[in-house]
Protein backbone atom coordinates (compact mmCIF):
# COMPACT_ATOMS: atom_id res chain seq x y z
CA UNK A 1 0.00 0.00 0.00
CA UNK A 2 0.83 3.60 -0.59
CA UNK A 3 2.48 5.49 -3.38
CA UNK A 4 5.86 6.25 -4.88
CA UNK A 5 6.42 9.52 -6.28
CA UNK A 6 7.78 8.80 -9.79
CA UNK A 7 8.83 12.15 -11.96
CA UNK A 8 6.57 12.54 -15.32
CA UNK A 9 9.65 12.54 -17.25
CA UNK A 10 10.53 9.14 -16.28
CA UNK A 11 7.05 7.78 -17.07
CA UNK A 12 7.11 8.90 -20.70
CA UNK A 13 10.63 7.81 -21.16
CA UNK A 14 9.75 4.47 -19.70
CA UNK A 15 6.78 4.27 -21.91
CA UNK A 16 9.05 5.22 -25.40
CA UNK A 17 11.34 3.03 -24.75
CA UNK A 18 8.75 0.26 -24.55
CA UNK A 19 6.87 1.41 -27.25
CA UNK A 20 9.63 1.65 -29.70
CA UNK A 21 11.85 -1.15 -28.37
CA UNK A 22 14.82 1.05 -27.17
CA UNK A 23 16.15 0.59 -23.81
CA UNK A 24 19.03 2.80 -24.05
CA UNK A 25 16.44 5.47 -23.08
CA UNK A 26 16.11 3.63 -19.60
CA UNK A 27 19.36 2.60 -18.33
CA UNK A 28 19.69 5.55 -16.01
CA UNK A 29 16.38 5.07 -14.69
CA UNK A 30 15.09 3.17 -11.09
CA UNK A 31 14.85 -0.28 -11.60
CA UNK A 32 11.59 -0.26 -9.24
CA UNK A 33 10.01 2.65 -11.60
CA UNK A 34 10.43 0.25 -14.01
CA UNK A 35 8.40 -2.69 -12.93
CA UNK A 36 6.02 0.36 -10.96
CA UNK A 37 5.17 1.76 -14.40
CA UNK A 38 5.15 -1.98 -16.36
CA UNK A 39 4.03 -4.60 -14.29
CA UNK A 40 1.90 -2.63 -11.66
CA UNK A 41 0.32 0.38 -13.07
CA UNK A 42 -0.24 -0.41 -16.86
CA UNK A 43 -1.88 -3.26 -16.38
CA UNK A 44 -3.91 -2.13 -14.20
CA UNK A 45 -5.18 0.99 -16.01
CA UNK A 46 -5.61 -1.28 -19.05
CA UNK A 47 -7.88 -3.18 -17.31
CA UNK A 48 -9.66 -0.60 -16.15
CA UNK A 49 -10.27 1.09 -19.14
CA UNK A 50 -11.18 -2.37 -20.96
CA UNK A 51 -13.53 -3.26 -18.05
CA UNK A 52 -15.18 0.09 -18.34
CA UNK A 53 -15.91 -0.22 -22.11
CA UNK A 54 -16.72 -3.99 -21.59
CA UNK A 55 -19.79 -2.81 -19.29
CA UNK A 56 -20.88 0.10 -21.07
CA UNK A 57 -21.23 -1.70 -24.33
CA UNK A 58 -22.65 -4.42 -22.12
CA UNK A 59 -25.43 -1.87 -20.52
CA UNK A 60 -26.51 -0.47 -24.45
CA UNK A 61 -26.81 -4.48 -25.55
CA UNK A 62 -29.26 -5.29 -22.70
CA UNK A 63 -31.38 -1.51 -23.02
CA UNK A 64 -31.82 -1.94 -26.28
CA UNK A 65 -32.51 -6.13 -26.06
CA UNK A 66 -35.18 -5.82 -23.59
CA UNK A 67 -36.64 -2.27 -24.48
CA UNK A 68 -35.54 -0.58 -21.34
CA UNK A 69 -33.54 2.46 -20.99
CA UNK A 70 -33.21 1.20 -17.12
CA UNK A 71 -31.58 -2.04 -17.85
CA UNK A 72 -28.36 -2.80 -17.14
CA UNK A 73 -25.68 -6.10 -17.69
CA UNK A 74 -27.07 -7.20 -14.26
CA UNK A 75 -30.36 -6.96 -14.63
CA UNK A 76 -30.77 -10.54 -15.98
CA UNK A 77 -28.46 -11.93 -12.47
CA UNK A 78 -25.29 -12.46 -14.54
CA UNK A 79 -23.37 -10.62 -11.75
CA UNK A 80 -25.18 -12.69 -9.28
CA UNK A 81 -24.28 -15.40 -10.71
CA UNK A 82 -20.69 -14.56 -10.83
CA UNK A 83 -20.58 -13.39 -7.59
CA UNK A 84 -22.20 -17.02 -6.09
CA UNK A 85 -19.78 -18.94 -8.51
CA UNK A 86 -16.10 -16.58 -6.92
CA UNK A 87 -18.31 -17.25 -3.54
CA UNK A 88 -17.81 -20.82 -3.44
CA UNK A 89 -14.46 -20.67 -4.90
CA UNK A 90 -13.51 -18.57 -1.92
CA UNK A 91 -15.50 -20.80 0.30
CA UNK A 92 -13.46 -23.96 -1.31
CA UNK A 93 -10.42 -22.08 -0.60
CA UNK A 94 -9.97 -22.53 -4.36
CA UNK A 95 -8.43 -18.64 -4.33
CA UNK A 96 -4.29 -19.94 -3.96
CA UNK A 97 -4.88 -21.38 -7.55
CA UNK A 98 -4.18 -18.27 -9.87
CA UNK A 99 -7.17 -19.05 -12.01
CA UNK A 100 -10.01 -20.07 -9.94
CA UNK A 101 -11.72 -17.85 -8.38
CA UNK A 102 -12.42 -15.86 -11.76
CA UNK A 103 -13.31 -19.19 -13.55
CA UNK A 104 -15.67 -19.98 -11.45
CA UNK A 105 -17.22 -16.64 -11.25
CA UNK A 106 -17.71 -17.09 -15.31
CA UNK A 107 -18.77 -20.39 -15.11
CA UNK A 108 -21.63 -18.90 -12.73
CA UNK A 109 -22.39 -16.11 -14.71
CA UNK A 110 -22.73 -17.92 -17.69
CA UNK A 111 -24.79 -21.35 -16.21
CA UNK A 112 -26.97 -18.19 -14.97
CA UNK A 113 -27.86 -16.50 -18.15
CA UNK A 114 -28.57 -20.30 -19.27
CA UNK A 115 -31.02 -20.86 -16.70
CA UNK A 116 -32.71 -17.17 -17.57
CA UNK A 117 -32.76 -18.31 -21.25
CA UNK A 118 -34.52 -21.37 -20.49
CA UNK A 119 -37.05 -19.58 -18.06
CA UNK A 120 -37.87 -17.40 -20.69
CA UNK A 121 -37.76 -19.42 -23.66
CA UNK A 122 -40.64 -21.21 -25.36
CA UNK A 123 -41.10 -23.15 -28.57
CA UNK A 124 -44.89 -22.30 -29.48
CA UNK A 125 -44.21 -18.96 -30.09
CA UNK A 126 -40.88 -18.16 -31.77
CA UNK A 127 -42.15 -14.12 -32.22
CA UNK A 128 -43.07 -14.12 -28.20
CA UNK A 129 -40.34 -16.13 -26.59
CA UNK A 130 -37.49 -14.61 -24.79
CA UNK A 131 -39.92 -11.10 -24.87
CA UNK A 132 -37.99 -8.57 -22.73
CA UNK A 133 -40.88 -9.50 -19.62
CA UNK A 134 -40.12 -12.95 -19.53
CA UNK A 135 -36.73 -11.74 -19.63
CA UNK A 136 -36.40 -9.38 -16.89
CA UNK A 137 -38.89 -11.79 -14.47
CA UNK A 138 -36.71 -14.77 -15.19
CA UNK A 139 -33.57 -12.59 -14.40
CA UNK A 140 -34.78 -10.95 -11.28
CA UNK A 141 -36.24 -14.52 -9.92
CA UNK A 142 -32.65 -16.15 -10.50
CA UNK A 143 -31.52 -13.18 -8.99
CA UNK A 144 -33.22 -13.67 -6.23
CA UNK A 145 -32.37 -17.35 -5.51
CA UNK A 146 -29.01 -16.37 -6.28
CA UNK A 147 -28.60 -13.55 -3.73
CA UNK A 148 -30.12 -16.08 -0.96
CA UNK A 149 -27.30 -18.29 -1.55
CA UNK A 150 -24.78 -15.82 -1.40
CA UNK A 151 -26.08 -15.03 1.83
CA UNK A 152 -26.01 -18.95 3.05
CA UNK A 153 -22.29 -19.20 1.80
CA UNK A 154 -21.04 -15.72 3.04
CA UNK A 155 -23.10 -17.31 6.84
CA UNK A 156 -20.63 -20.62 6.50
CA UNK A 157 -18.26 -19.05 5.75
CA UNK A 158 -16.30 -18.02 9.02
CA UNK A 159 -13.13 -16.21 8.81
CA UNK A 160 -13.52 -16.49 4.92
CA UNK A 161 -16.50 -14.14 5.00
CA UNK A 162 -14.14 -10.76 4.60
CA UNK A 163 -12.47 -12.27 1.69
CA UNK A 164 -15.72 -12.82 -0.37
CA UNK A 165 -16.97 -8.86 0.80
CA UNK A 166 -14.09 -7.59 -0.26
CA UNK A 167 -14.12 -9.66 -3.75
CA UNK A 168 -18.18 -8.72 -5.03
CA UNK A 169 -16.89 -5.09 -4.36
CA UNK A 170 -14.80 -5.08 -6.73
CA UNK A 171 -11.21 -3.59 -7.50
CA UNK A 172 -8.43 -3.29 -10.09
CA UNK A 173 -6.00 -3.87 -7.45
CA UNK A 174 -3.11 -6.11 -8.56
CA UNK A 175 -4.52 -6.59 -12.28
CA UNK A 176 -1.90 -8.26 -14.61
CA UNK A 177 -1.29 -8.10 -17.95
CA UNK A 178 -3.17 -11.79 -18.78
CA UNK A 179 -5.98 -9.89 -17.06
CA UNK A 180 -6.23 -7.07 -19.43
CA UNK A 181 -5.95 -9.79 -22.42
CA UNK A 182 -8.88 -11.52 -21.15
CA UNK A 183 -10.74 -8.88 -21.26
CA UNK A 184 -9.54 -6.81 -24.70
CA UNK A 185 -10.46 -10.20 -26.93
CA UNK A 186 -13.75 -10.25 -25.09
CA UNK A 187 -14.26 -6.76 -26.08
CA UNK A 188 -12.92 -6.79 -29.16
CA UNK A 189 -14.98 -9.61 -30.31
CA UNK A 190 -18.07 -8.45 -28.44
CA UNK A 191 -17.67 -5.09 -29.80
CA UNK A 192 -17.56 -6.74 -33.65
CA UNK A 193 -20.89 -8.03 -33.08
CA UNK A 194 -22.70 -5.55 -31.55
CA UNK A 195 -21.42 -3.61 -34.29
CA UNK A 196 -22.76 -5.79 -36.97
CA UNK A 197 -26.03 -6.50 -35.63
CA UNK A 198 -26.31 -2.47 -34.29
CA UNK A 199 -28.88 -1.89 -37.23
CA UNK A 200 -31.32 -4.95 -36.08
CA UNK A 201 -31.02 -3.69 -32.36
CA UNK A 202 -32.57 -0.12 -33.54
CA UNK A 203 -35.52 -2.25 -35.25
CA UNK A 204 -35.93 -4.15 -31.94
CA UNK A 205 -36.94 -1.19 -30.44
CA UNK A 206 -40.22 -0.98 -32.57
CA UNK A 207 -41.19 -4.27 -30.79
CA UNK A 208 -41.53 -7.80 -31.17
CA UNK A 209 -44.04 -7.93 -34.47
CA UNK A 210 -42.82 -4.66 -36.09
CA UNK A 211 -39.34 -5.73 -36.05
CA UNK A 212 -40.21 -9.19 -37.56
CA UNK A 213 -42.22 -8.01 -40.22
CA UNK A 214 -39.33 -5.25 -41.37
CA UNK A 215 -37.43 -8.36 -42.00
CA UNK A 216 -35.35 -9.26 -38.60
CA UNK A 217 -34.55 -12.35 -37.40
CA UNK A 218 -35.90 -11.66 -33.84
CA UNK A 219 -34.99 -14.88 -32.14
CA UNK A 220 -31.35 -15.06 -33.68
CA UNK A 221 -30.33 -11.85 -33.32
CA UNK A 222 -31.99 -11.43 -29.60
CA UNK A 223 -29.99 -14.82 -28.86
CA UNK A 224 -26.65 -13.68 -29.98
CA UNK A 225 -26.66 -10.41 -28.21
CA UNK A 226 -27.82 -11.64 -25.08
CA UNK A 227 -25.10 -14.02 -24.83
CA UNK A 228 -22.71 -11.45 -26.13
CA UNK A 229 -23.91 -8.78 -23.62
CA UNK A 230 -23.70 -11.78 -20.75
CA UNK A 231 -20.03 -12.53 -21.77
CA UNK A 232 -18.83 -8.91 -21.92
CA UNK A 233 -20.43 -8.85 -18.42
CA UNK A 234 -19.37 -12.26 -17.23
CA UNK A 235 -15.40 -11.47 -17.90
CA UNK A 236 -15.63 -7.66 -16.65
CA UNK A 237 -16.87 -9.74 -12.47
CA UNK A 238 -14.75 -12.57 -13.19
CA UNK A 239 -11.88 -9.96 -13.29
CA UNK A 240 -12.50 -6.93 -11.10
CA UNK A 241 -16.13 -7.94 -8.99
CA UNK A 242 -19.35 -6.31 -9.35
CA UNK A 243 -18.77 -2.23 -10.31
CA UNK A 244 -22.26 -1.22 -10.56
CA UNK A 245 -23.88 1.72 -12.28
CA UNK A 246 -20.96 1.76 -15.51
CA UNK A 247 -23.23 -0.34 -17.77
CA UNK A 248 -26.65 1.78 -16.58
CA UNK A 249 -25.18 4.95 -16.62
CA UNK A 250 -23.22 5.01 -19.60
CA UNK A 251 -25.26 4.38 -22.30
CA UNK A 252 -28.21 6.13 -20.70
CA UNK A 253 -26.20 9.23 -20.41
CA UNK A 254 -24.73 8.93 -24.18
CA UNK A 255 -28.21 8.80 -25.41
CA UNK A 256 -29.26 11.90 -24.13
CA UNK A 257 -26.20 13.29 -26.58
CA UNK A 258 -25.99 10.61 -29.64
CA UNK A 259 -29.53 9.84 -29.63
CA UNK A 260 -31.27 6.04 -29.70
CA UNK A 261 -29.56 4.75 -32.70
CA UNK A 262 -27.04 1.31 -31.38
CA UNK A 263 -24.70 2.82 -33.81
CA UNK A 264 -23.29 5.27 -32.70
CA UNK A 265 -24.44 4.74 -29.15
CA UNK A 266 -22.91 1.66 -28.54
CA UNK A 267 -18.90 2.37 -29.86
CA UNK A 268 -19.64 6.17 -27.83
CA UNK A 269 -20.84 4.10 -24.50
CA UNK A 270 -17.10 2.33 -24.96
CA UNK A 271 -15.16 4.90 -25.25
CA UNK A 272 -17.34 7.01 -22.19
CA UNK A 273 -17.09 3.72 -19.74
CA UNK A 274 -13.86 3.06 -20.27
CA UNK A 275 -12.63 7.14 -19.55
CA UNK A 276 -15.57 7.02 -16.62
CA UNK A 277 -13.91 3.84 -14.59
CA UNK A 278 -10.44 5.01 -15.08
CA UNK A 279 -11.29 8.64 -13.45
CA UNK A 280 -13.24 6.55 -10.38
CA UNK A 281 -9.86 4.48 -10.34
CA UNK A 282 -7.53 6.47 -10.32
CA UNK A 283 -9.87 8.43 -7.54
CA UNK A 284 -9.44 5.05 -5.45
CA UNK A 285 -5.92 4.55 -6.20
CA UNK A 286 -3.97 8.20 -6.21
CA UNK A 287 -6.78 10.91 -4.48
CA UNK A 288 -7.89 9.46 -1.96
CA UNK A 289 -6.32 8.54 1.64
CA UNK A 290 -7.43 5.05 1.35
CA UNK A 291 -8.08 2.93 -1.51
CA UNK A 292 -11.89 2.06 -1.37
CA UNK A 293 -13.47 -0.30 -3.46
CA UNK A 294 -13.80 0.77 -6.91
CA UNK A 295 -17.48 -0.79 -6.72
CA UNK A 296 -18.68 1.35 -4.10
CA UNK A 297 -17.70 4.63 -5.12
CA UNK A 298 -19.05 3.92 -8.60
CA UNK A 299 -22.51 3.22 -6.85
CA UNK A 300 -21.91 6.25 -3.96
CA UNK A 301 -21.47 8.69 -6.90
CA UNK A 302 -23.35 7.16 -9.66
CA UNK A 303 -26.50 6.36 -8.12
CA UNK A 304 -26.82 10.14 -6.56
CA UNK A 305 -26.17 11.16 -10.75
CA UNK A 306 -28.58 8.64 -11.80
CA UNK A 307 -31.22 10.53 -9.40
CA UNK A 308 -30.55 13.69 -10.94
CA UNK A 309 -30.72 12.46 -14.72
CA UNK A 310 -33.96 10.55 -13.62
CA UNK A 311 -35.70 13.30 -11.86
CA UNK A 312 -34.62 16.30 -14.79
CA UNK A 313 -36.27 14.06 -17.20
CA UNK A 314 -39.22 13.02 -15.40
CA UNK A 315 -39.73 16.81 -15.36
CA UNK A 316 -38.96 17.62 -18.86
CA UNK B 1 -49.70 -12.51 -57.37
CA UNK B 2 -51.76 -15.00 -54.79
CA UNK B 3 -51.38 -15.25 -51.51
CA UNK B 4 -52.95 -19.04 -50.82
CA UNK B 5 -53.98 -20.30 -47.26
CA UNK B 6 -53.97 -24.20 -47.46
CA UNK B 7 -55.82 -25.72 -44.03
CA UNK B 8 -54.15 -23.23 -41.80
CA UNK B 9 -54.57 -23.85 -38.06
CA UNK B 10 -53.39 -22.06 -34.95
CA UNK B 11 -53.42 -22.21 -31.32
CA UNK B 12 -52.19 -21.08 -28.03
CA UNK B 13 -51.33 -23.13 -26.13
CA UNK B 14 -54.72 -25.37 -25.92
CA UNK B 15 -56.80 -22.52 -27.08
CA UNK B 16 -57.87 -22.94 -30.92
CA UNK B 17 -57.41 -19.67 -32.23
CA UNK B 18 -57.56 -20.37 -35.74
CA UNK B 19 -59.64 -23.71 -37.56
CA UNK B 20 -58.86 -25.42 -40.62
CA UNK B 21 -58.69 -21.82 -43.08
CA UNK B 22 -58.58 -22.06 -46.99
CA UNK B 23 -58.83 -19.30 -48.73
CA UNK B 24 -56.69 -17.30 -51.38
CA UNK B 25 -56.24 -13.53 -51.87
CA UNK B 26 -55.57 -12.04 -55.23
CA UNK B 27 -53.34 -8.66 -55.83
CA UNK B 28 -55.23 -5.58 -57.38
CA UNK B 29 -58.07 -6.33 -54.49
CA UNK B 30 -58.80 -4.46 -51.18
CA UNK B 31 -59.72 -7.22 -48.60
CA UNK B 32 -61.34 -6.35 -45.36
CA UNK B 33 -61.43 -8.77 -42.38
CA UNK B 34 -64.04 -8.51 -40.12
CA UNK B 35 -65.40 -10.41 -37.07
CA UNK B 36 -66.02 -9.75 -33.28
CA UNK B 37 -63.20 -9.18 -30.73
CA UNK B 38 -61.24 -12.67 -30.24
CA UNK B 39 -61.93 -14.35 -33.10
CA UNK B 40 -58.24 -14.65 -34.53
CA UNK B 41 -58.52 -11.56 -37.13
CA UNK B 42 -54.93 -10.20 -35.97
CA UNK B 43 -53.84 -13.80 -35.71
CA UNK B 44 -54.41 -14.36 -38.94
CA UNK B 45 -52.98 -11.13 -40.12
CA UNK B 46 -49.45 -12.70 -38.09
CA UNK B 47 -49.38 -15.70 -39.79
CA UNK B 48 -50.16 -14.52 -43.14
CA UNK B 49 -46.96 -12.02 -42.60
CA UNK B 50 -44.62 -15.06 -41.15
CA UNK B 51 -44.71 -13.63 -37.48
CA UNK B 52 -46.55 -16.90 -36.09
CA UNK B 53 -45.89 -19.88 -37.43
CA UNK B 54 -49.48 -22.48 -38.56
CA UNK B 55 -49.57 -25.60 -36.47
CA UNK B 56 -50.77 -27.22 -39.56
CA UNK B 57 -51.20 -26.22 -43.35
CA UNK B 58 -48.77 -23.75 -45.39
CA UNK B 59 -49.19 -20.25 -46.55
CA UNK B 60 -47.94 -19.83 -50.10
CA UNK B 61 -46.54 -16.25 -51.87
CA UNK B 62 -47.70 -17.64 -55.82
CA UNK B 63 -45.71 -20.92 -55.74
CA UNK B 64 -43.70 -20.59 -52.74
CA UNK B 65 -43.74 -21.31 -48.95
CA UNK B 66 -43.69 -18.31 -47.18
CA UNK B 67 -41.89 -19.68 -44.26
CA UNK B 68 -39.08 -21.02 -46.90
CA UNK B 69 -38.11 -17.37 -47.50
CA UNK B 70 -35.67 -15.91 -45.51
CA UNK B 71 -36.89 -12.92 -42.98
CA UNK B 72 -35.35 -10.21 -45.11
CA UNK B 73 -37.21 -11.64 -48.62
CA UNK B 74 -40.89 -11.78 -46.49
CA UNK B 75 -40.20 -7.84 -45.63
CA UNK B 76 -39.39 -7.37 -49.10
CA UNK B 77 -42.75 -8.68 -50.31
CA UNK B 78 -44.86 -8.56 -47.18
CA UNK B 79 -45.61 -5.34 -44.90
CA UNK B 80 -47.79 -5.15 -41.82
CA UNK B 81 -49.04 -2.50 -39.82
CA UNK B 82 -49.53 -4.20 -36.56
CA UNK B 83 -51.02 -2.32 -33.80
CA UNK B 84 -48.35 -1.84 -31.24
CA UNK B 85 -46.89 0.81 -32.46
CA UNK B 86 -45.81 2.23 -29.35
CA UNK B 87 -41.54 2.67 -29.54
CA UNK B 88 -39.65 3.12 -26.13
CA UNK B 89 -36.66 4.63 -27.34
CA UNK B 90 -36.77 8.52 -28.90
CA UNK B 91 -35.85 7.96 -32.40
CA UNK B 92 -37.07 10.54 -34.61
CA UNK B 93 -39.90 10.13 -37.23
CA UNK B 94 -37.90 10.09 -40.04
CA UNK B 95 -35.35 7.45 -38.61
CA UNK B 96 -38.36 5.29 -37.74
CA UNK B 97 -39.70 6.09 -41.68
CA UNK B 98 -36.14 4.63 -42.92
CA UNK B 99 -36.01 1.56 -40.75
CA UNK B 100 -38.97 0.69 -43.75
CA UNK B 101 -35.38 0.07 -46.45
CA UNK B 102 -33.92 -2.02 -43.52
CA UNK B 103 -34.57 -5.25 -46.03
CA UNK B 104 -32.84 -3.08 -48.85
CA UNK B 105 -29.84 -1.91 -47.42
CA UNK B 106 -26.78 -4.00 -46.86
CA UNK B 107 -25.24 -4.58 -43.32
CA UNK B 108 -22.85 -1.08 -42.71
CA UNK B 109 -23.83 1.13 -46.07
CA UNK B 110 -25.83 4.55 -45.67
CA UNK B 111 -29.30 4.84 -46.99
CA UNK B 112 -29.18 5.09 -51.06
CA UNK B 113 -30.19 8.08 -52.82
CA UNK B 114 -33.15 5.76 -53.94
CA UNK B 115 -34.18 5.01 -50.01
CA UNK B 116 -34.18 8.70 -49.10
CA UNK B 117 -36.31 10.04 -51.58
CA UNK B 118 -38.29 6.79 -50.97
CA UNK B 119 -38.45 8.28 -47.01
CA UNK B 120 -39.06 11.76 -48.48
CA UNK B 121 -42.30 10.86 -50.26
CA UNK B 122 -43.93 8.81 -48.02
CA UNK B 123 -43.63 11.37 -45.26
CA UNK B 124 -45.18 14.03 -47.94
CA UNK B 125 -48.11 11.66 -48.64
CA UNK B 126 -48.85 10.52 -45.35
CA UNK B 127 -48.68 14.33 -44.23
CA UNK B 128 -46.09 13.83 -41.17
CA UNK B 129 -43.13 15.70 -43.18
CA UNK B 130 -43.51 18.24 -40.76
CA UNK B 131 -43.16 16.24 -37.58
CA UNK B 132 -39.63 14.22 -39.34
CA UNK B 133 -37.28 15.83 -37.19
CA UNK B 134 -39.43 15.36 -33.81
CA UNK B 135 -38.79 12.22 -31.52
CA UNK B 136 -41.44 9.75 -32.27
CA UNK B 137 -42.43 8.70 -28.58
CA UNK B 138 -43.56 12.19 -28.24
CA UNK B 139 -46.76 12.27 -31.18
CA UNK B 140 -50.04 11.80 -30.45
CA UNK B 141 -51.34 8.12 -31.47
CA UNK B 142 -52.87 9.14 -34.39
CA UNK B 143 -49.51 10.78 -35.58
CA UNK B 144 -47.76 7.71 -34.62
CA UNK B 145 -50.28 5.88 -36.33
CA UNK B 146 -49.27 7.25 -39.72
CA UNK B 147 -45.73 7.42 -39.14
CA UNK B 148 -45.59 3.68 -39.20
CA UNK B 149 -47.93 3.75 -41.95
CA UNK B 150 -45.46 5.49 -43.96
CA UNK B 151 -42.72 3.22 -42.62
CA UNK B 152 -44.85 0.16 -44.14
CA UNK B 153 -45.41 1.85 -47.45
CA UNK B 154 -41.48 2.18 -47.71
CA UNK B 155 -40.69 -1.28 -47.77
CA UNK B 156 -42.53 -0.95 -50.97
CA UNK B 157 -44.43 -4.22 -50.69
CA UNK B 158 -46.54 -6.31 -53.32
CA UNK B 159 -48.95 -7.03 -50.07
CA UNK B 160 -49.61 -4.77 -47.31
CA UNK B 161 -51.38 -6.17 -44.13
CA UNK B 162 -52.95 -3.60 -42.38
CA UNK B 163 -54.22 -4.39 -38.58
CA UNK B 164 -56.38 -1.38 -37.35
CA UNK B 165 -54.38 1.05 -39.23
CA UNK B 166 -56.80 3.43 -39.17
CA UNK B 167 -57.71 3.34 -35.09
CA UNK B 168 -56.61 6.58 -33.87
CA UNK B 169 -56.86 8.56 -36.60
CA UNK B 170 -59.08 11.45 -37.54
CA UNK B 171 -61.43 11.05 -40.03
CA UNK B 172 -59.82 13.35 -42.79
CA UNK B 173 -56.37 11.57 -42.31
CA UNK B 174 -58.06 7.91 -42.12
CA UNK B 175 -59.81 8.95 -45.55
CA UNK B 176 -56.67 9.78 -47.21
CA UNK B 177 -54.95 7.15 -46.25
CA UNK B 178 -57.71 4.42 -47.16
CA UNK B 179 -57.66 6.08 -50.52
CA UNK B 180 -53.86 6.36 -50.63
CA UNK B 181 -53.84 2.52 -50.26
CA UNK B 182 -56.54 2.20 -52.59
CA UNK B 183 -55.14 4.20 -55.23
CA UNK B 184 -52.23 1.31 -54.93
CA UNK B 185 -54.19 -1.31 -55.36
CA UNK B 186 -55.75 -0.38 -58.22
CA UNK B 187 -52.90 1.17 -60.07
CA UNK B 188 -50.02 -0.52 -58.85
CA UNK B 189 -51.71 -3.78 -58.77
CA UNK B 190 -51.08 -4.38 -55.11
CA UNK B 191 -53.47 -6.79 -52.47
CA UNK B 192 -54.31 -4.96 -49.34
CA UNK B 193 -55.44 -7.03 -46.69
CA UNK B 194 -57.42 -4.93 -43.56
CA UNK B 195 -58.54 -5.49 -40.32
CA UNK B 196 -62.03 -3.13 -39.35
CA UNK B 197 -64.34 -2.60 -36.99
CA UNK B 198 -66.29 -0.29 -38.78
CA UNK B 199 -68.41 -2.43 -41.27
CA UNK B 200 -69.47 0.77 -43.17
CA UNK B 201 -65.88 1.64 -43.64
CA UNK B 202 -65.27 -2.06 -44.50
CA UNK B 203 -68.16 -1.73 -47.33
CA UNK B 204 -67.02 1.25 -48.49
CA UNK B 205 -63.55 0.72 -49.39
CA UNK B 206 -62.78 -3.10 -49.86
CA UNK B 207 -63.36 -5.51 -52.94
CA UNK B 208 -63.93 -8.48 -50.88
CA UNK B 209 -64.76 -8.99 -46.96
CA UNK B 210 -64.03 -12.15 -44.89
CA UNK B 211 -66.11 -12.79 -42.38
CA UNK B 212 -64.18 -13.97 -38.79
CA UNK B 213 -66.14 -16.26 -35.86
CA UNK B 214 -64.12 -17.99 -33.28
CA UNK B 215 -61.29 -18.91 -36.02
CA UNK B 216 -63.75 -20.08 -38.66
CA UNK B 217 -64.74 -17.92 -41.86
CA UNK B 218 -68.48 -17.75 -41.91
CA UNK B 219 -68.48 -15.67 -45.21
CA UNK B 220 -65.74 -14.43 -48.24
CA UNK B 221 -66.81 -12.54 -50.89
CA UNK B 222 -67.58 -9.76 -52.91
CA UNK B 223 -68.20 -6.88 -50.02
CA UNK B 224 -71.89 -6.42 -51.37
CA UNK B 225 -72.98 -9.84 -51.64
CA UNK B 226 -71.38 -10.79 -48.27
CA UNK B 227 -72.94 -7.94 -46.56
CA UNK B 228 -76.39 -8.32 -45.48
CA UNK B 229 -78.57 -8.57 -42.24
CA UNK B 230 -78.45 -12.76 -41.80
CA UNK B 231 -74.38 -12.70 -41.86
CA UNK B 232 -74.08 -10.23 -39.36
CA UNK B 233 -76.47 -11.42 -36.87
CA UNK B 234 -74.44 -14.48 -37.64
CA UNK B 235 -71.54 -13.22 -36.87
CA UNK B 236 -72.07 -10.44 -34.26
CA UNK B 237 -75.00 -11.39 -32.97
CA UNK B 238 -76.64 -8.07 -33.51
CA UNK B 239 -79.88 -6.65 -35.37
CA UNK B 240 -79.46 -4.37 -38.30
CA UNK B 241 -80.44 -2.88 -41.11
CA UNK B 242 -78.43 -3.31 -43.98
CA UNK B 243 -79.26 -0.82 -46.98
CA UNK B 244 -77.72 -0.20 -50.63
CA UNK B 245 -76.49 3.83 -50.10
CA UNK B 246 -76.41 5.57 -53.35
CA UNK B 247 -74.40 8.28 -52.06
CA UNK B 248 -71.30 5.97 -51.19
CA UNK B 249 -72.46 3.45 -53.64
CA UNK B 250 -72.07 0.76 -51.60
CA UNK B 251 -74.36 -0.84 -48.73
CA UNK B 252 -74.18 0.58 -45.64
CA UNK B 253 -75.19 -0.98 -41.78
CA UNK B 254 -77.79 1.10 -39.69
CA UNK B 255 -78.40 -0.77 -35.99
CA UNK B 256 -81.96 0.06 -34.61
CA UNK B 257 -82.14 1.47 -30.90
CA UNK B 258 -82.04 -0.98 -28.94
Amino acid sequence: MGYIRIPVMDIINILIAKIIGNLNLIETINETYLAVIFDVRLPRILTCTAVGAALAVSGSLFQGILLNPLADPYTLGVSAGAAFGASIAILLNLSAAFVSVPAFAFTGACATLFVVMFLSYSSKSPGLSLSSNNLILSGIIIGAILSAGISFLKFVANEQVSVIIFWLMGSFASKTWPDFLIVMIFLMAGLCISMFFARDLNLISLGAKPATSLGVDLRKVTIILLVTGSMLAAVSVSVSGIIGFVGLLIPHMVRLITGPDNRKLIPISMLAGASLLLFADTITRAILVHEIPIGVLTALTGGPVFCWIFKKSRLN
Amino acid sequence: MKLTLHNISFAYDNDIVIKNIDCSFISGNFYSIIGPNGSGKTTLLDLLSGFLKPGTGTIDIDKNPVLSLSKKQIAKNIALVSQDYSINFPFSVKDVVMMGRHPYIPRFSHPSDEDLDKVQLMMEVTGILHLQDRKVNELSGGERQRCVFARALCQDTQVLLLDEAFSNMDINHTLQMLSLVRQSVKQKDKLVISVFHDLNMASNWSDALLMLKKGEIKAFGNSQDVLSQQTIKNVFNVDSIVEFNEHVQAKQVYYPSI
